[in-house]
């Protein structure tokens, strides 16, 4: 009988791929050191292989069940970052050499988790889940375009001509400045930190900061504070503006890839040491909005102002019957796969949970769906006032939920939450305003607000547990001449301000799938919950978008039960909790620190209206006083030196030039000596943004420093993740403060500190005889936390003398320039050392799995018990800057805009563009420089629907150039780097929406080893293979405004990456 | 929730470790209603086995069906069957006996000494395997022509019962594929793609015990045999669904529509 496979797209030629040439027969002889070919270290690790080969058995044989990598002494246990979701994982050592990792079984990449005090000898056979980017781990790890020593730019910004330079003359000439490129004939004189940091005392930092929040206030005039610091104004950036801050904040930092451990300490340096208030991570080109929201959404009101609110809740998939995933899914992206995936997939094969995806693209998430919602991009907030407006028509939200209008009638419900829906908002000309009050009314106090309550205003303070308050739902009327409505009512008339028919139109979604989906949503009681991340945030309507989406689960009132949104199961603090004096309270440990002032470069948290250099609307450039972190808006804000310039920038880990939309307006900053007088970079590659930097210093790779991440709401337990160096890193040896250590972000963190003399760094920093010298100084403290636990008698126990032995077996290929025994103890003490280890020794602290992930009432485990906000009062106070229009308290949908407020939709382009990640792909790092995943997918495409490229002329494989209205020739432009096309191959699909081009990230590289590097005189030659694909930031849109910068969600800050519209030209 | 799968069926390979290889049988088990398509299993068998560049001997294919916007995506992950009837051990024996061997365990096993020195048993081999199993050590690395030549490409790896390394020769010239991990087996670890699997998967153990779980499995879903019309008597059982809307009956109906 003949064998038959249908010929659908299964593609057996296209499954490994031929990879363009590498021109193998072009060996590059690297004499130079800067790179990884000319490392010692690693030289005398194949060395070590090599020999180790010689002397192995001539047979080649093995003795079953001796297969080393089975071993505890073959593993340290630390934490990934191919993405952010870093998993904790296994790293697995051969002769010194980090060769495979896997999942961590104590962790939740398995679930269930091993018990915390399983032997280490059965945890090291059992492998736990990542991703195959965590997989691929080595290859970043053991990338040959890793710099592993200092570099100092030998040619123009960009051009890539490098020589390396001794770790302390860089960090001497970035310091002390001076004409540091005069030999390239550059005659200008660089300023050094040391000029740049000039307020250094800490009790007149603290008295200028107060008064110049004061000025900005309006509580103090600006002659006042000039006649009370007349001695000091030459501190200041502007005199005149005493609330710009010292000159302390023209030094810059940008953080691409950071996160806690490394968060904190270099916080302390920047705000407590240097004085800078300029510290960018870069959240607004990822998924700010997100976070913004939610934040709005679980702000509590207290003495007089909203705070305390969450960035993330993530629905319990563990218990979960439905779930809606908004732009985001279980399988790719998000965060993160690796935990999620099993919890989704498992309720899907058993037939507990039925998933729906709404995504313009049909992705590995939506393959798994019962409902695809192929929306059309920028319309999630009208998808989900559609279904709000369902919901209100067919009565199918928790009526008694949303009733509760304080924490006792939330308690007598038997929930932990309530919502602000009851309570009464101010109507005011130009739209819903301030919720009504005591000082309206003449009812309460200052701290309560107002419902209706059978026809009757009755007071309610929200976080009273003992008398419960219910209020109408739906109200509208006058109170003491005051025209009010619940904030149930005015969000039921923005869903209702269009008919479904209307929704369904804007959206793409037909009605009966709304519908449908509405239905099934509304069809399990608390067991359902709705999931977004990046899809609809990263649009300058992302917030409201956002806000649609969370408003969903306040309907339906899920949040803390189970099944519904969860909090997660919370972690052991790092830094002191406060409820054990066990634990080191080294973060709040800063003697002598400066208190930096003034606003952030980028305008973020600061109101226009409260600022010296209010002038009416519109403001020059938008302030955005509900976000943080607002990273594509650093450098173009300085670059139009509003609200100042900068003298300095310390880029980490970043590449703003290709991360963010439109990030070849960043390269246009970057490469202008004036405009960034001084640039240095700490980077594992000359990046392509860090390229343009005037030094490099190399930075150590993820597996083979600390750090302690936090998961993400997803995890339902207790989880506190502790990355450790697994491998003697391969960066050069540098000495600071006496120490021989690795070149690595740390080291010139306290090479800088060491020189300038910053406080909370070197000797006694933390107290007496407590040194902060050496990295471990820091991040060993913070395992010892996890170790002693937030509680008295919540310490892990002591690790035995058998553990204590494996733990220094594990560790005998760490040179001491990373490990040493005695040092980890001092930094920790005697008293804790022990506990420690056993932390050590499992890479983190988890709490063992509960079958049950609640409490038995059918609450989770670890509630958030406060108050939900429906209505986002902070919000609606406040104005937009440039058109001076207020924002709105509820979600609302509205098209994208431009900075002055513009619709900005170039209806003219055929296809709207959008990004993604592959599971392959993080932002940076992995494809297609982990050449396993490039052999899978060795290039991104252009991926539109099958009907519209036949439509559009295309065929399955055709080159195509991106164009957009901001870059009509399709190409980035690279300032002394020639151009790069954004050209790639058509990829048509049935799973596409017809009018919308997808791109997935990872590709179109110019840096990271793509191009060739001159270093020292020497060609580096760049590997083809990571040229692949394109990079379509470029095509994104420019903002006609600003002109500088792409375009920005005025209230999250989130950058627009999905409201360019595109087409494609044959290439 | 399925619980503790992965622990159980550590405990099920500890079982089938006490008794002797003979009374040993590996099957693995892929459901495909949980495969996302990720490729962890993929890679973490290049990674485990130093598999030469741009080879891998896992594959995770995928397809479409129908059309916008009611459409499927289908996972198919494949590697060798370690069929109990195996035509490539067949079409080797033609020329070179001994360059393919099958274990009592079930495990199929490539002699790369001898391949590698039989061009004919490698073709013939490559020629008679109908599920794309078989990859060729052409020598060479990943970062040929970069200036490192990196150590995860040089190291010592393990394979069957051999400590092997592609800087030294070891595979050179030969033929490779999946091994079901028997170096880990040996020593109480599954297989490299098992854990890994994000989706959760991937199931193996022994056939011979009824009380393992991919034994359940067997008897619990209708599993499905990749072409098993063939006759070759594969040991890697797929469950199958038949669309995205009802993901959660198991099904061969719609593995059979494509692959008979």
């Amino acid at each position: 009988m003949a064998e038959k496979d249908k010929d659908f797209t299964c593609k057996l030629s296209e499954y490994i791929e031929k990879l363009p040439e590498t021109d193998i027969t072009r060996r590059t002889l690297l004499k130079s050191g800067a790179l990884l070919g000319g490392s010692a270290i690693l030289m005398s690790q194949i060395e070590g292989a090599f020999k180790l080969l010689r002397t192995a058995e001539a047979s080649g044989g093995m003795t079953a069940g001796d297969y080393p990598l089975a071993k505890a002494e073959s593993v340290i246990y630390s934490v990934c970052l191919q993405c952010h979701t870093a998993c904790p994982i296994k790293v697995k050592i051969l002769n010194g050499v980090a060769v495979k990792i896997d999942g961590n079984p104590y962790s939740e990449n398995m679930t269930p988790n091993l018990d915390y005090s399983t032997p280490l000898t059965k945890a090291a056979k059992i492998d736990a889940k990542v991703c195959p980017k965590g997989q691929a781990g080595i290859q970043s790890l053991y990338d040959p375009y890793r710099i592993v020593k200092a570099l100092k730019r030998n040619g123009p910004r960009g051009s890539n001509k490098w020589k390396t330079i001794s770790f302390d003359k860089a960090i001497d000439e970035i310091v002390n400045g001076g004409k540091l490129f005069a030999s390239i004939g550059e005659n200008r004189h660089v300023p050094g930190l040391k000029e740049i940091y000039v307020m250094r005392d800490p009790k007149l930092s603290a008295d200028m900061a107060k008064d110049a929040k004061a000025v900005a206030d309006g509580k103090m005039k600006v002659a006042g504070y000039k006649s009370k610091y007349t001695s000091h104004l030459d501190l200041l950036i502007d005199p005149d503006h005493p609330d710009l801050g010292p000159k302390n904040n023209q030094l810059l930092s940008m953080w691409g890839r950071i996160e806690h451990g490394r968060i904190e300490l270099g916080k302390r340096f920047m705000y407590g040491g240097f004085g800078s208030q300029n510290l960018i991570e870069h959240t607004t080109i990822c998924e700010q909005s997100h976070h913004i929201a939610y934040k709005e959404a679980t702000n509590q009101y207290e003495d007089g102002k909203w705070s305390g609110g969450i960035t993330h809740m993530k629905p319990d998939s563990y218990n979960a019957e439905f779930i809606i995933y908004f732009g985001t899914g279980f399988v790719e992206a998000n965060f993160g796969p690796p935990a999620m995936c099993e919890k989704v997939t498992d309720g899907l094969a058993s037939g507990r949970l039925k998933v729906a995806v709404v995504d313009p693209r049909m992705s590995k998430s939506a393959s798994r769906a019962w409902k695809w919602l192929p929306i059309k991009p920028s319309t999630d907030a009208a998808l989900a006032l559609a279904m709000v407006r369902w919901m209100v028509e067919n009565k199918r939200y928790d009526a008694k939920y949303l009733a509760n209008a304080n924490k006792a009638a939330a308690k007598s419900g038997g929930e932990t939450t309530w919502s602000n829906s009851t309570h009464l908002v101010k109507i005011e000309k130009d739209g819903p305003g301030a919720l009504l009050r005591e000082s309206d009314t003449g009812l309460g106090d200052k701290d309560s607000f107002i419902v209706i309550k059978n026809g009757t205003p009755t007071v309610v303070k929200a976080d009273d547990d003992k008398s419960a308050v219910t209020g109408d739902l739906d109200y509208s009327g006058e109170i003491k001449g005051i025209k009010v409505k619940t904030a149930f009512t005015i969000l039921k008339e923005e869903a209702f301000s269009k008919s479904l028919a209307e929704w369904s139109e804007i959206t793409g979604i037909p009605v009966k799938d709304i519908e449908e989906v509405t239905r099934e949503f509304t069809s399990h009681g608390k067991k359902a919950g709705v999931e977004f991340y990046r899809g609809p945030v990263q649009h300058t309507n992302g917030y409201y978008n956002a806000q649609a989406i969370i408003a969903l689960n306040i309907l339906i009132g899920n949040t803390d039960h189970k099944g519904g949104m969860s909090v997660g199961g919370g972690h052991w603090h790092e830094y002191a909790s406060g409820k054990n004096k066990g634990q080191f309270n080294h973060e709040k440990t800063q003697p002598n620190k400066l208190t930096a002032f003034g606003h952030k470069i980028t305008r973020e948290g600061s109101h226009y209206e409260k600022s010296t250099l209010f002038n009416g609307y519109p403001a020059k450039r938008p302030w955005l006083p509900f976000t943080s972190n607002v990273y594509q808006e650093a450098l173009p804000s300085a670059a139009d030196a509003y609200p100042y310039t900068i003298k300095a920038l310390w880029l980490h880990m970043g590449s703003p030039g290709l991360a963010a939309p439109a990030g070849h307006t960043a390269l246009q900053i970057l490469a202008d000596v004036n405009k960034v007088p001084l640039f240095f970079a700490t980077d594992i590659v000359l990046g392509e943004s860090s390229m343009y930097a005037d030094y490099v210093f190399p930075d150590t790779a993820i597996w083979e420093r600390f750090g302690n991440p936090h998961s993400s709401p997803d995890v339902p337990l207790a989880a506190s993740k502790f990355r450790q160096p697994t491998i003697t890193p391969l960066t050069e040896v540098v000495t600071v403060y006496g120490e021989k250590m690795h070149c690595s972000y740390e080291a010139v963190v306290l090479a800088i500190a060491e020189k300038l003399g910053l406080a909370g760094f070197g000797k006694d920093a933390f107290g007496p005889r407590w040194d902060f010298t050496r990295q471990e100084d820091w991040y060993l403290k913070n395992a010892a936390n996890f170790a002693v636990g937030d509680k008295e008698g919540d310490s892990v126990p002591e690790a035995s003398f058998d553990e204590i032995k494996t733990f220094t077996e594990a560790r005998k290929h760490l040179k001491p320039t990373v490990f040493s025994m005695e040092r980890l103890e001092k930094a920790v003490g005697p008293d804790k050392w022990k506990r420690t280890i056993t932390v050590l020794n499992r890479g983190g602290r988890w709490a063992n799995w509960k079958n049950e992930v609640t409490d038995g009432k059918g609450m989770l485990l670890k509630t958030y018990g406060k108050q939900l906000n429906l209505y986002a009062e902070n919000v609606a106070k406040a104005k937009h800057s440039l058109t001076g229009k207020r924002f709105s308290g509820i979600a609302i949908y509205e098209p994208p805009k431009d900075a002055a407020g513009n619709v900005a939709l170039d209806m003219d382009m055929p296809l709207q563009l959008i990004t993604y990640k592959d599971i392959l792909g993080g932002q940076s790092r992995t494809l297609p420089n982990n050449y396993w995943m490039s052999a899978i997918l060795p290039e991104n495409y252009l991926l539109i629907n099958a009907g519209t490229a036949a439509k559009l002329g295309f065929k399955d494989g055709d080159k195509a150039r991106l164009i957009s209205l901001t870059n009509t020739d399709g190409k980035w432009r690279l300032p002394n780097h020639g151009t790069k096309d954004m050209v790639g191959k058509v990829k048509a699909v049935e799973g596409m929406r017809p009018d919308v081009v997808a791109v997935s990230w990872s590709f179109g590289h110019w840096g990271y080893g793509a191009s060739d590097s001159f270093i020292d005189g020497k060609t580096i030659k760049g590997d083809k293979r990571r040229t692949t694909g394109l990079c379509p930031n470029a095509a994104m849109r420019v903002d006609p405004v600003l002109k500088n910068v792409c375009m920005t969600d005025p209230i999250g800050g989130s950058s627009s990456f999905y409201d360019t519209r595109v087409k494609l030209v044959k290439a | 929730m399925a619980l503790n799968e992965i622990v159980r069926m550590h405990e099920d390979l500890e079982n089938a470790l006490k008794k002797p290889e003979s009374e040993r049988s590996w099957i693995m088990v892929i459901d495909t209603r949980k495969c996302v398509g990720d490729h962890a299993c993929a890679v973490s068998c290049m990674a485990e086995n130093v598999c030469p560049p741009k080879t891998a001997y896992r594959k995770v294919f995928e397809t479409e069906f129908n059309s916008f916007p009611e459409l499927d995506r289908f996972f198919m992950p494949t590697n060798c069957q370690h069929c109990d009837n195996p035509p490539c051990k067949k079409a080797a024996d033609k020329s070179t006996k001994g360059a393919i061997e099958k274990r009592k365990d079930g495990i199929v096993v490539f002699n790369y000494a001898k391949l590698a020195k039989s061009p004919k048993a490698k073709e013939a081999a490559k020629k008679a395997c109908p599920y794309y199993a078989i990859v060729d050590d052409k020598a060479g690395f990943y970062t040929d022509g970069t200036p490192v030549l990196e150590p995860y490409e040089t190291r010592d790896f393990y394979e069957y019962d051999k400590k092997l390394n592609r800087k030294r020769g070891d595979t050179k010239g030969s033929i490779r594929k999946c091994t079901f991990c028997l170096h880990r087996l040996e020593s109480g670890m599954l297989p490299a793609c098992v854990g890994t699997c994000i989706g959760r998967a991937m199931y193996f153990g022994d056939k011979n015990d009824p009380e393992s779980l991919v034994s359940e499995l067997l008897k619990k879903e209708k599993t499905w045999n990749l072409k098993a019309g063939l006759g070759t008597q594969p040991r890697v059982y797929y469950i199958g669904y038949e669309d995205r809307t009802k993901i959660s009956v198991a099904t061969p109906a719609s593995c059979i529509a494509c692959h008979q």
